[in-house]
């Protein structure tokens, strides 16, 4: 089928939504940072996002057939990536995940999470299952482990994180039975507070403050505080464009990467979330609804792994934002300051838009 | 494409309705976790919008106090006691210090100020924002400021801060007139109940700065700032109110009668006060030891502070007002009046002076003892002599009643109301004074009348009431209330004349008594009395000699010799000249001795710069009459 003729099933009302997200980013990102420390945050998102949406168009015009046959190409060359991010990275706030070629610094860990996602789809649209076999499951959990892994031992626990929703999502679509779901969750509710006793000090710190946000005012629970205070002072119609105190007196730290929701909020008030927050739930449907309109499983595999991803951060991002999450570090995809997350976040979306526009069987 | 065979399309219809069912679930689930979001955000931003727009204000706005400068204190001819004036402080920025300890030594060397110290003061700030700068060396020297502004650059975490600091031009000069300023204290901070007092604000703490305080402090102003989270100001907001400088304030001091009274006071302890006895404004008031004012603005002020405090003799304490003692001699003066007014005698009483009377089992003695006594005296000759005898017989023929009841009529036993803020009252003994005293001993026995017939025993009196006095006799009965103040501003640049009546109470004295009185106390100065050393030609001073015993030296020893805080304090009290009286006062040296040797001529110095003044000024008025006619 001609691309031209494809391009007349193309989804524009997902691709709108992402460019209206990305662009309300980088407004928000230009009045969080102007007269900060972070001021050139603007123009640097601004080439971040020309770049990403071409990378996004690529990733549209090549059949997602053709790009799931060399997922294994891709899958390696991450996991290389990430070996070297070990060996050669730079250390950012103690965790070493920056990789860095010339002048550009990258994340290899967000190039993982789009090649894990066709290296799933890859593998799961090949078998037909009914039920989830224990091979299967083995090996959705080394497909997605290998990186995980390798992320932790950054340690970058935020990245790592991310991964959950989309082995979650997998295995569930994957066929997983009821009753086993059942079992798994009993065992992880069990398995919870062992698993504490393996987090690191400042991880249970996060939690406890999340918990008890007034119990260090000053250290932990400072980000929840000023957070809770940037999105609530902004009232109902926000304090206007440039005029948020919290962000851009610097009260609120990370103001434009890991709380420019926060900024937002109070900039532009509750009609204004409101309004983002419709952006976020038009893009995870139109994803769900690509899922449900896929002609194949890799299609299916592939929409749901991007949607599960992209969900998973932004709703996991907001809540640390309006204090229901203990803070994580996760950024908000498409709005969030940072060039890898954006670029992979449309990498992961012209996913989406390439299973939606060839949906049809000729 | 050719890869798309390698993928499965869904087995049946039945699967791929399973898919559709789970992708519903997802669905839901984050359609529900949206929701969810939702009504999170309408809690926050509608819900709780007051509160946390309070909160956010909290963060970004900060009141900024604007101190007003307080108000200039001038003598009577405008001439300025105390101004405030431009100081610079050191301060640090500790933010800008990544390792202290290493810093400190390089920073002692550039100060010039011990390490120890440096630590000191800053443990001061402990617990205190870290965006505070911290004080480490006030008040230095234009150079040193600007050694240190110009080197911004190498030493980024040093600044300067300009301040206005309250200076009394002539240190030490009339310093318990003029009191001192200082940081108020906790204490005052919580009792004020304006609760306007913030910490670290400049108050004052004794004399009419404190007493003045109110009018002299003027009007705090604020401005609103809106700071970073560093604490730092960015910009100012419109909002916000103007200091209002303090009041300026005339004292009725004049500068030149005051240097007078401090150069010929030289290194004595005690006390002197000059009044106007027309109008009780104090002309003139010193009080030694004195301490420098200037030492209590500064902030690292604690060793001098504690060092003036812990000084046995007292440096703080303001001897015109808060010392009593016995008025000694000075009393015979009251006895007369007493005596006279209560017809117990007339000035023409006679009396014989053998230098010893045997009273009851007591031998009392007059102090001219050893030359055999004064021989026949009348009241007259009794005032100028100071003859103990004449009157242990007239305070034994009028008894304590009476007595009492002219001492108390005359000021004393009773506060002045001197605008100052602590103030003694002094006592007059009688019987029901005793009861109430001395429970131990509470009955009255005659020879204390005795020894109250010449100032000694339980009475006291503080200088103010013995100026006072002296003034009273002087304008023929009037005793006025002290007073410091003579006029204050009440606009800017408009000044206001205090225009109080001052009059406490006119004294009902007879003309005669008064006639008596006059003549007898101008007899002591110009008739080869007591007080002969105060005497100047041509300006008939009244006045009256006196003596307050410190240690009741038997016959046999010299009184010169004695070791000097064993000597008796000596009065001078009177006034000048004796017809139209301009001038009354009260000197008193501590341990002094006898009043006519060392506090008469201290008296006399005053004096002669006083008149020196007058002559000049009413000569010119007299010249100016003359020069009318033309």
């Amino acid at each position: 089928m001609p691309a031209w003729r494809s391009l007349n099933n193309f989804d524009w009302i997902l691709f709108l939504a992402i460019l209206a997200a990305c662009s309300v980013g980088l407004v928000v990102i230009y009045s969080a940072t102007t007269g900060t420390p972070s001021a050139g945050a603007f123009h640097r998102q601004m080439i971040w996002l020309l770049l990403g949406i071409v990378l996004m168009l690529l990733a549209v015009l090549i059949d997602y057939h053709t790009l799931a046959e060399f997922s294994p190409v891709f899958y390696g060359l991450s996991l290389l990536l990430l070996l070297l991010t070990l060996v050669y990275g730079h250390v950012v706030n103690a965790s070493k995940s920056w990789l860095g070629i010339g002048h550009v610094q990258f994340q290899p860990s967000e190039i993982a999470k789009v090649s894990t996602i066709l290296m799933l789809a890859a593998y799961l649209g090949r078998e037909r299952v009914r039920g989830l076999g224990a091979v299967h499951f083995a090996a959705i959990c080394a497909i997605i482990g290998l990186p995980v892994l390798l992320i932790m031992r950054q340690p970058d626990l935020g990245t790592a994180v991310t991964f959950a929703p989309l082995y979650a999502g997998a295995v569930f679509i994957g066929g997983i039975r009821v009753r086993t779901l059942v079992i798994l969750a009993l065992i992880a509710t069990l398995a919870l507070p062992m698993a504490w006793g393996h987090l690191k000090p400042y991880q249970k710190e996060r939690v406890k403050t999340f918990l008890e946000p007034t119990r260090d005012p000053k250290g932990s629970g400072y980000q929840l505080i000023q957070s809770l205070i940037a999105v609530g002072s902004g009232g109902l119609f926000g304090k206007g464009f440039l005029s948020g105190t919290q962000g851009q007196l610097q009260f609120l730290p990370e103001q434009h990467t890991d709380f420019v929701f926060a900024v937002l909020a109070e900039e532009r008030g509750f009609i204004g979330a409101m309004l983002a927050l419709g952006l976020y739930f038009v893009i995870i449907y139109r994803c769900l609804a690509t899922a449900r309109a896929a002609r194949d499983r890799l299609g299916v595999f592939l929409a749901i792994g991007v949607v599960c991803t992209f969900a998973g951060q932004a709703l996991l991002n907001i809540g640390v934002v309006v204090g229901m999450l203990p803070t994580t570090g996760v950024p908000l995809p498409l709005m969030s300051y940072g060039g890898s997350s954006l670029a992979s976040t449309l990498l992961g979306m012209g996913l989406v838009l390439n299973v939606w526009m060839r949906r049809l069987v000729n | 494409m050719a890869f798309e065979q390698d993928y499965k399309g869904f087995q049946d219809y039945y699967e791929a309705r399973r898919l559709n069912t789970r992708i519903q679930v997802i669905q839901v689930l984050f359609a529900a976790v949206l929701v969810l979001y939702l009504f999170a955000f309408w809690y926050l931003q509608v819900v709780k919008v007051d509160y946390y727009k309070r909160l956010s204000d909290n963060n970004r706005l900060r009141r900024v106090t604007l101190m007003p400068l307080r108000g200039v204190i001038a003598d009577d001819e405008h001439r300025v006691l105390a101004n405030n004036r431009i100081a610079f402080n050191i301060r640090l920025d500790r933010e800008k210090v990544a390792d202290m300890k290493a810093f400190f030594p390089r920073l002692a060397g550039i100060l010039g100020v011990p390490e120890k110290t440096l630590n000191e003061r800053l443990a001061r700030y402990r617990g205190r924002p870290a965006f505070e700068p911290v004080i480490l060396k006030e008040d230095v020297d234009l150079a040193e400021a600007a050694y240190i502004e110009s080197r911004r650059l190498e030493l980024p975490m040093l600044s300067v801060e300009v301040e206005s600091r309250r200076n009394y031009l002539y240190g030490a000069l009339a310093a318990h007139a003029l009191g001192y300023v200082g940081e108020a204290s906790e204490d005052q901070i919580k009792s004020d109940p304006s609760g306007e007092f913030e910490l670290g604000e400049i108050v004052g703490k004794a004399g009419v700065e404190k007493q003045y305080d109110a009018d002299l402090k003027g009007v705090k102003g604020w401005k609103q700032v809106v700071v970073n989270s560093l604490g730092r100001e960015i910009q100012e907001i419109e909002e916000g109110r103007k200091p209002n400088p303090g009041r300026a304030m005339r004292l009725s001091i004049d500068l030149d009668l005051q240097r007078a009274l401090e150069e010929a006071y030289g290194d004595e302890a005690g006390s002197a006060v000059f009044l106007d006895p027309n109008s009780g404004a104090v002309l003139a008031m010193i009080s030694r030891p004195a301490y420098d004012p200037n030492v209590f603005a500064h902030r690292f002020s604690q060793d001098t502070w504690e060092g003036l405090v812990s000084d046995p003799r007292h440096p703080l304490q303001d001897r015109v007002s808060l010392s009593k003692f016995a008025p000694g001699s000075v009393f015979k003066v009251v006895m007369s009046i007493a005596a006279l007014e209560e017809n117990v005698a007339t000035p023409a009483r006679g009396d014989h002076c053998t230098g010893l009377w045997r009273f009851g089992d007591k031998v009392f003695q007059c102090w001219a003892v050893r030359k055999g006594g004064h021989g026949y005296l009348t009241m007259r000759e009794a005032i100028i002599q100071s003859c103990n005898i004449y009157f242990y017989h007239l305070g034994n023929d009028m008894g304590i009643d009476r007595i009492s009841k002219w001492a108390k009529l005359l000021g004393f036993g009773e506060q002045t109301k001197l605008d100052l803020p602590y103030e003694e009252a002094g006592t007059v003994p009688d019987p029901e004074w005793k009861r109430r005293a001395v429970p131990r001993d509470p009955f009255w026995h005659p020879g204390e009348t005795i020894s109250v017939s010449i100032g000694q025993g339980a009475l006291e009196v503080t200088p103010i009431q013995m100026a006072r006095f002296a003034a009273a006799i002087g304008n023929g009965g009037t005793l006025y209330r002290p007073h410091l103040l003579l006029s204050h501003e009440v606009r800017e640049g408009v000044e206001e004349e205090e225009r109080q009546d001052y009059v406490e109470r006119r004294v009902p004295l007879s003309p005669r008594t008064i006639e008596v009185i006059k003549d007898a106390m101008w007899g002591v100065v110009n008739e080869d009395g007591t007080g002969g050393r105060a005497k100047i030609a041509g300006r008939d001073i009244c006045a009256k000699t006196g003596t307050a015993q410190v240690f009741r030296a038997s016959r046999d020893i010299d009184a010169d010799k004695l070791p000097k805080d064993k000597r008796d304090h000596a009065w001078f009290v009177g006034f000048a000249p004796k017809d139209d009286p301009r001038i009354a006062w009260a000197v008193f040296v501590q341990n002094g001795g006898h009043g006519g040797t060392t506090a008469a001529p201290i008296a006399r110095a005053v004096l002669e710069r006083f008149f020196q003044k007058l002559d000049v000024r009413e000569g010119g008025q007299q010249l100016a009459s003359v020069a009318v006619p033309q």
